[in-house]
């Protein structure tokens, strides 16, 4: 029983947010009585600089593994991928997502769609679950959620242990983690740091994120793939690519609005109208340049505008199926204007 | 104060009333609230009839920040939409309707009345707020702009759904 344990990873709030803390601490101490559960706390995803003890744990875990953390589960996927912890993504009906983003009808609709990049590299056969903890307020849920996950789990390896020979059995099982000294790994970063954060189950490489991006933040690796490469050189608080990218595909977990933060797309903007700009909101493209020009501002540099690598947008995509805007568009249909 | 307006979205009877000001940049009615420059803002029947239910409402800011006029103010999700919100005027936030935050339902069911949002103290009446004749005039002039939006669907749209936006 000991043998076959999940590791399960709290990944604390940034700031200290006595609720937040709260939530992180009875879900600990909750997880720590949960047979087959191995339990570590690391400080946010997104502030572990390479050689952080939290990260370098977080990379040495070979089997499943359970993130459970203060962003959306595709921002905590992605992040992951870019420290290199990579894996399938498991679902979780605590964060439902939108249906098939679309790839079941494929030809009429959607001329010339470029398909995304995907991830790269090898992925493990190993499932890596994020769970958002702003999704339930008390840890109940998560224990709960833990547990079904765990489940799982183990079905999953008695059908793979059934159907392979006894011998192979050991070697195909995970290797349990070595059980670092908690303290250690919940050490706290150096900095809170802001960069965006690529999803390349979305991205189509089409680089006009490194063409709006003044500050040199993107840049693309030897297969010519975009990355984020000077992380650094984000300035703190600017979402502008985000806004500018065609497909939703980079996003800055700590940003307010969800659709930038990466609340599943096909759930939220994919299948609804954005209003934003009915409700006094600017074009998106026209934020990004204002939001450009604010920090080029700031770095004493000249402002450009809407003129600089911005590419005309193609025209409005038909994403949305019909149906799904029945009854109030059928209304607006009606009347012919 | 003039007679209640109603602007019709096919079935749908969206009606301003007469006794309230509106900031039409928003999609919000206004109400003086209580005392000298401070006012309540809430959604109208026209904003709330293109949104229809509401799933949840977020504010970015919190009660006794300042705010500018087109700043962010929140984020709201409902069955039909999503959206960012933003600020009708400048001013403090005195506070939001936490009845609204625990149940956006009633925003749905009372949008004019306990359904309100938030109420902001800024100078004196913002140039900007118009009565009931002038904001369904808005809208009358904006709706072949904002089906175009509606059926487009998403958030890249070029046109400009109206001719005030800020410079």
């Amino acid at each position: 029983m000991s043998r076959n344990r999940v590791t399960v990873v709290i990944s604390q709030a940034q700031g200290k947010n006595p609720v937040r803390r709260g939530l992180e601490e009875s879900l600990a101490a909750a997880l720590l009585m949960e047979p087959g559960v191995e339990l570590s706390i690391v400080p946010h995803l997104y502030d572990l600089e390479p050689g952080h003890t939290g990260r370098l744990f977080l990379e040495s875990v070979a089997g499943d593994m359970i993130v459970i953390g203060w962003f959306y589960p595709r921002a905590g996927f992605w992040l992951l991928d870019r420290m290199g912890v990579k894996g399938r993504e498991g679902s979780s009906p605590m964060h439902p997502v939108a249906e098939d983003d679309g790839e079941s009808d494929e030809g009429d609709e959607k001329p010339e769609k470029m398909s995304p990049i995907g991830a790269t590299g090898t992925i493990p056969d190993r499932q890596i679950t994020l769970l958002d903890l702003r999704a339930k307020p008390g840890h109940e849920a998560y224990v709960e959620e833990v547990r079904r996950i765990i489940g799982e789990a183990r079905a999953r390896q008695e059908a793979a242990r059934a159907s392979r020979p006894a011998a192979l059995v050991e070697l195909g099982l995970p290797k349990p983690a070595p059980v670092p000294d908690p303290s250690a790994l919940a050490a706290p970063p150096a900095a809170r740091r802001w960069y965006p954060v690529i999803d390349y189950s979305r991205c189509t490489n089409c680089m006009q994120c490194l063409d709006f991006c003044l500050f040199g933040v993107y840049g693309v690796d030897g297969g010519e793939r975009i990355l984020v490469e000077s992380q650094d050189n984000c300035k703190k608080g600017c979402p502008a690519c985000s806004r500018v990218c065609p497909e939703q595909a980079i996003m800055f977990p700590e940003y307010k609005t969800p659709a930038i933060a990466g609340a599943p797309v096909g759930a939220v903007s994919g299948l609804k109208i954005d209003l934003s700009k009915l409700f006094g909101g600017g074009d998106p493209m026209a934020t990004a340049a204002r939001e450009r020009d604010r920090e080029l501002e700031k770095d004493g540099r000249q402002a450009v505008g809407p003129t600089v690598g911005m590419a005309p947008r193609r025209a409005t995509r038909a994403t949305t199926p019909p149906d799904e805007l029945d009854g109030l568009v059928d209304a607006l249909d009606k009347l012919d204007i | 104060m003039g007679d209640d307006k109603v602007f019709e979205i096919g079935k749908h009877r969206a009606v301003l009333p007469g006794g309230l000001l509106y900031a039409p940049a928003n999609h919000l009615w206004c109400a003086p609230a209580g005392h000298a420059g401070a006012w309540r803002f809430g959604f109208t029947s026209y904003a709330l009839a293109l949104m229809k239910d509401i799933y949840f409402l977020d504010w970015s800011l919190s009660a006794g920040m300042r705010v500018a006029q087109l700043g962010q103010i929140g984020h709201i999700e409902t069955s039909k939409a999503e959206s960012d919100l933003y600020s009708p005027m400048d001013g403090v936030v005195e506070r939001f309707n936490d009845r609204a935050l625990a149940d956006p339902a009633i925003v749905n069911a009372d949008g004019y009345g306990d359904g309100w949002l938030y109420e902001i103290a800024g100078d004196a009446e913002p140039a900007r707020f118009v009565g009931a004749a002038a904001y369904l005039e808005h809208l009358h002039a904006n709706w072949e702009n904002t089906q175009r939006m509606i059926k487009g669907g998403m958030n890249r749209i070029v046109d400009e759904p109206s001719g005030d936006e800020e410079a």
